[in-house]
């Protein structure tokens, strides 16, 4: 139907608010209350607007359109209903802006520079409420509440949380929690709506968790914008939580060709930065991507990406995560993809330098087997040729990723004593079935997971007494609290915050000395600096010492690449190394980092390489069809308390046996269970941002 | 990753953006604005006017500040210590903006001077009528915000020359290729990444005001201790940053100081009552500056600065109370409302109940110290002084206006304490008086221009108060300049 707006003849919609049809027409109503996903109120009157035919004004959001219906915005009648409603609103508003972290994202703030501010006819009654930071992830700032009702809608109707109300104060009436209960209390389940729609700062993501580096939706859902890889975790999670679990497979293998790998060992970044942190611990991101993994049904299989050959030949040194990825994707664009591995098996890193008993031989070759269905070869016990020759024999582009498979020693006495192992030899002897002999009593020098991966394969070997020692204190080790814990259960003496001064011995080791900390840190030029506890040497007796203490490259001086900081390949951003065609990711270009970072590191090598063949570089997927999750997510009882699950995990003695797996995957129940804790933030960005004045 | 192409890049849309962003549009510039907020106008919306000299409205009140006048005056204050073709530039050009802004839709209600000395300092250090308030939307009397007023009719402006706004898009980086700059790198609300190119960027950030840890480095003050600036959020500093990453030198910036009340807008009541020509002590107890010039905000920031940790306090008695809500307050300013003393009891009431750490109140001078924080031999000595003089009807030691010795008697007694403030950071990025930015060693940055606070660095060490509305003026002004000569580049650029 056609309605007239001032003059202008718009066409409306049978049964929307003039309000509605003007916004969408471009016609710019002032209005406050109102809110694209919320049912109108009309409670501001800052929409008031005349209508032809009819005395007096109406509010513009509550009102339905009519044929032919003649509506004047400013209208001497509007302007004056509108004039005294914001003048209203500023009265009670505090003056000051500038201490205030909504300053320019403020609907009000916007709507006075649109309307003016006299507000002189009114007294100026600021009605002060503390700010209330006492609850976790929302502050609260009611001095600034203007009473719109936007939040308590959101709450109540929206997402059905029902926690938000009007409630009285002896200052009046304003927007809270009923009965002075803290959001715990109140059932609050921290989705953020309330945030989300307010026009003010009055309800606002308290002030540490919004990180200037991150972007708006970064900050909103940092779990995600966490994750190297981008896996989409609170649409996976939403998934298990419905017992959909081959769905949530595939959101995972959106981005990533190993969910089950992942869901077992991966460094999970993530959960350091979920929100749920500031309630009672995270949602347990990593293992419920297992238990989606081990519980898949397969349907992502029907939607991948399959092209047509391009007659481009393409090859991969090194079938670690990141090679691995690369010629996974590459063969999916078409390519004719050949992956060279010197080792027995295909996996790299996560075979070779992680212990089975996180993640064991048959895990792997399953999730391989089911990458190679991609259609690419896998040449293993092969020494790939240099770079350079690869190109001569005909491939026409090349891609290094070799990992860090060399174990590093520290500068110290005693260190080529008989007895001194490095890591990364002592873990792969172990992963072959030719371990190092361990002795009696050992020391690991590190503090790292590989230190603990050293560590425990040592117990497991049969020593009798695992020391560690590491420069960091406990809080300061990159291992994750879990595997300090499993560890000390296992029976390994750590000595964090502890200097290693030499390896005694004579013709093979017998002790290390060590001297405790003060104080560790990195200076401004970045070198590390120790200061140390006088007289508080100590020299512990043993027969091994394994330094995990870093890896680096082997065998890239040969590849006539530019290198740098030693021994890693020097890539810039695109991935390119120095050589026309050859292109480097992983660890031998980042140093060591996690499996995630090498497998995000493979994706983005694929993107590039099929560029550089021709190709228009999108690798992405999409296995299964986009689905709105419902904004209801209504009431959880106790929802705030829900602790995390834990799965089944053997015993310290059981599992130092042997290498078997130790620690079983979620069932379905705790799965679901578990899905339940999340705090959805991601649900906050299907809201609409009004629109400003200034935008229209 | 977004790819976007104009002419001219403006990094953050407020006073200065604004301007810069309309100049150029008006001579023909495809404009791209980023700005970090989801409004325009930046801390142009706390504000109330500009600076302009030889405008239209001067011109009909009679007023015959003349540019070179208001230059000559401006270099005097300033010893020479700053670039004066700049400070030329600006002046000349301040009247004509007034009136570009009139042909927008802009409305002054007159021109005003924020401050006006008593008349035996009158000779040196009397504000001009020069400070252009804004006349609020829809009417009324202007007060703080209502230079939203001209955000909005610039912004309108801006928009229908085919500006294009990016809203809650912030600028991370300047691109630089052959040591010239050529777009910036930013980054949408939803994460995108966006690069943008152009023939000229033009840095408008606002400076530092938000940014405690740049305040300490680059100034010295502690934010929260010695110093409580306006921290107008978002002012973290990110054009200065982005310009000396690109190779921009380095001008020593400075706070744009005042004083004030912390929390001041929460308790704006007192921090209007104080500011009274009344007995102002330091921390030891004793006068530190003659009490009728403390409507002088400059100076007198500058004077608190120098006091033992940076404070001073504010006392009258129940007499002087009394005469003020009688008769009003002996020394009016334009910002607090003229109705303060009305308000006084309950305010104080509050803020009393509430524990509002700066103020105190007692029944003897030695209590009041002790409350205030005030050496107490020394207040005590101090008021027995100065009640002298009082009664001698001559203050012998800064010679203070005699109709404001009223002696500190009867109790109670009330005290405030004053500290530091700032409206914000002034300057730091050099540039020259086309606002093209410059190296350390003042070679053109090609394609590189900074406006507005972040490049200020014509004040010298003091807020130049004799010619008011300096900030926005300088704001409009350097944001106009930029975008003429970015436009005009474009020019021989095409031919």
């Amino acid at each position: 139907m056609k309605i007239q707006i001032d003059g202008k003849e718009i066409e409306a919609l049978e049964g929307e608010s003039i309000l509605d049809a003007a916004l969408r027409a471009g016609i710019f109503i002032p209005h406050l209350c109102s809110h694209p996903d919320l049912e109108a109120k009309g409670g501001c009157r800052l929409c008031s607007v005349e209508i032809g035919g009819e005395e007096g004004a109406f509010p513009a959001c509550k009102t339905k359109v009519r044929e032919g219906m003649e509506v004047t915005v400013n209208g001497p009648v509007s302007s004056k209903v509108r004039k005294m409603a914001m003048e209203l609103i500023l009265a009670t508003h505090p003056a000051d802006c500038t201490g205030c972290p909504k300053y320019g994202k403020c609907e009000l703030q916007s709507m006075y520079q649109y309307m003016g501010v006299s507000a002189e006819r009114w007294r100026k009654k600021s009605r002060s409420v503390a700010n209330d930071d006492s609850n976790p992830l929302i502050s609260h700032l009611f001095t600034r509440c203007v009473r719109c009702g936007r939040c308590i809608r959101a709450c109540q109707e929206l997402r059905g949380v029902r926690v938000l109300d009007y409630i009285r104060t002896p200052a009046g009436i304003r927007a809270g929690v009923l009965e002075g209960k803290s959001l715990k209390d109140a059932g609050c389940r921290f989705c953020g709506a309330c945030i989300e729609v307010c026009p003010t700062g009055s309800i606002m993501d308290q002030v540490k968790i919004m990180k200037e580096e991150r972007s708006y939706a970064e900050n909103i859902v940092p779990c995600r914008s966490t994750c190297p890889a981008h896996i989409d975790i609170p649409r996976y999670i939403r998934y298990i939580k419905a017992g959909e679990f081959g769905k949530a497979t595939a959101v995972v293998r959106e981005k990533v060709p190993f969910p089950e790998t992942l869901g077992s060992i991966c460094n999970h970044a993530c959960e350091n930065e979920c929100k749920r942190n500031e309630l009672n611990g995270a949602v347990s991101i990593c293992k419920l991507k297992r238990a989606a993994a081990v519980n898949d049904s397969g349907m992502w299989k029907e939607r991948t990406r399959k092209e047509a050959p391009t007659g481009k030949k393409a090859a991969v040194i090194g079938a670690g995560p990141s090679g691995l990825t690369a010629a996974y994707y590459l063969a999916k664009k078409g390519h004719d993809v050949t992956v060279f591995e010197k080792n027995e098996k295909a996996g790299g890193q996560c075979r070779y330098g992680i212990p089975s008993y996180r993640l064991p031989d048959e895990l792997l070759d399953r999730e391989i087997a089911v990458m190679l269905e991609a259609g690419f070869q896998l040449e293993t016990q092969t020494a790939a040729p240099m770079p350079k020759e690869l190109l001569e024999q005909g491939y026409d582009t090349v891609l290094v990723a070799i990992g860090t498979h060399q174990g590093t020693k520290l500068p110290m006495e005693g260190n080529d004593l008989p007895g001194v192992y490095v890591n990364a030899d002592f873990l792969r002897n172990a992963r072959h079935g030719t371990p190092l002999p361990v002795g009696e009593k050992v020391m690991v020098l590190g503090g790292g997971n590989v230190a603990y991966d050293c560590a425990r394969t040592a117990v497991r070997l049969g020593a009798q007494e695992v020391h560690m020692a590491c420069l960091e204190s406990e809080a300061q080790m990159t291992s994750t609290p879990d595997e300090i814990e499993e560890g000390r259960q296992e029976g390994i003496i750590l000595h964090p915050a502890h200097s290693f001064l030499r390896i005694l011995g004579t013709d093979k080791v017998q002790g290390v000395e060590i001297q405790k900390i003060d104080k560790f840190y990195f200076d401004e030029d970045r070198r590390a600096v120790m200061e140390l506890v006088e007289g508080s040497n100590q020299v512990i007796a043993v027969d091994h010492v394994i330094f995990a203490v870093g890896q680096k490259p082997e065998g890239t001086k040969q590849m006539e690449l530019e290198l740098t900081h030693g021994p890693y390949i020097r890539a810039d951003e695109n991935l390119r190394t120095s050589m026309e065609g050859v292109f480097a990711a992983g660890d031998v270009v980042t140093g060591t980092k996690s499996v995630i970072a090498a497998i995000a590191a493979g994706r983005r090598a694929a993107e590039q390489m099929d560029l550089y063949l021709g190709g228009d570089g999108d690798i992405s997927e999409k296995l299964l069809e986009d689905e709105t999750p419902s904004p209801y997510i209504g009431q959880a009882e106790g929802f705030a308390g829900l602790d995390r699950v834990e799965p089944g995990i053997k015993t310290a003695a059981e599992r130092t046996k042997d290498f078997a797996l130790v620690e079983q995957p979620f069932t379905c129940e705790q799965a679901q269970c578990e899905a339940g804790r999340c705090l959805q933030c991601d649900l906050r960005l299907q809201l609409h941002r009004p629109k400003l004045w200034n935008e229209y | 990753m977004k790819q976007m192409k104009a002419d001219v890049i403006v990094v953050a849309a407020g006073l200065s953006g604004l301007a810069a962003s309309i100049a150029a549009a008006e001579n023909g510039a495809q404009v791209l604005a980023f700005e970090k907020a989801g409004t325009t106008g930046g801390a142009a919306n706390m504000g109330m006017g500009p600076l302009g000299i030889g405008s239209r409205i001067q011109r009909e009140q009679m007023i015959s500040l003349t540019p070179g006048e208001a230059f000559r005056k401006h270099m005097y204050f300033t010893h020479y210590r700053v670039d004066a073709r700049m400070v030329r530039d600006y002046y000349f050009k301040s009247g004509d903006t007034i009136d570009w802004l009139m042909e927008m839709g802009v409305e002054f209600v007159g021109v005003q001077r924020a401050f006006s000395a008593p008349e035996d300092t009158r000779a040196y250090s009397d504000g001009e009528f020069t400070w252009h308030v804004c006349r609020p939307e829809g009417g009324g009397i202007p007060g703080p915000r209502a230079a939203t007023s001209m955000t909005k009719k610039m912004t309108e402006r801006a928009t229908e020359l085919g500006v294009e706004f990016l809203f809650e898009t912030p600028v991370s980086s300047i691109i630089m290729e052959d040591g010239k700059a050529v777009g910036v790198m930013a980054k949408t609300k939803a994460g995108e990444d966006v690069e943008a190119r152009a023939n000229s960027v033009i840095i408008a950030t606002g400076g530092f005001g938000d940014n405690p840890k740049m305040i300490q480095e680059e100034t010295g003050y502690e934010f929260g201790k010695t110093i409580f600036n306006f921290a107008i959020p978002g002012m973290k500093g990110d054009g200065l940053k982005m310009a000396w990453e690109a190779g921009a030198g380095k001008v020593p910036c400075s706070m744009e100081l005042m004083y004030q009340l912390p929390d001041n807008m929460n308790h704006f009541i007192l921090d209007g009552a104080f500011r009274q020509p009344c007995l102002w002590v330091n921390r030891n107890g004793e006068r530190f500056m003659p009490e009728d010039q403390i409507g002088n905000t400059t100076f007198t920031g500058n004077a608190i600065t120098a006091q033992p940790g940076s404070i001073a306090f504010s006392i009258f008695d129940s007499r002087l109370l009394k005469k003020y809500k009688k008769k009003g307050p002996d020394i009016v300013s334009h910002v607090h409302p003229h109705d303060l003393y009305d308000h006084f009891d309950e305010q104080w009431e509050r803020d009393l109940a509430d524990g509002y750490e700066p103020i105190a109140q007692a029944d003897t001078i030695e209590e009041l110290a002790e409350k205030a924080g005030i050496d107490v031999e020394g207040l005590k000595a101090q008021v027995e002084e100065y009640n002298e003089l009082c009664d001698g009807g001559f203050d012998e030691i800064f010679e203070k206006d005699r109709r404001y010795m009223q002696p500190i008697a009867k109790a109670p007694f009330y005290c405030c304490r004053q500290n530091v403030g700032a409206y914000g950071s002034l300057g730091g990025v050099k540039i020259n008086h086309k606002t093209q930015v410059l190296t350390q060693e003042a070679k053109v940055i090609p394609g590189l221009y900074c406006v507005g606070t972040d490049a200020c660095n014509i004040f010298g060490d003091s807020y130049p108060f004799i010619l008011s509305g300096n900030t926005m003026g300088f704001c409009l002004n350097s944001g106009r300049i930029a975008g003429e000569n970015a436009a005009a580049e474009l020019d021989e650029f095409e031919y």
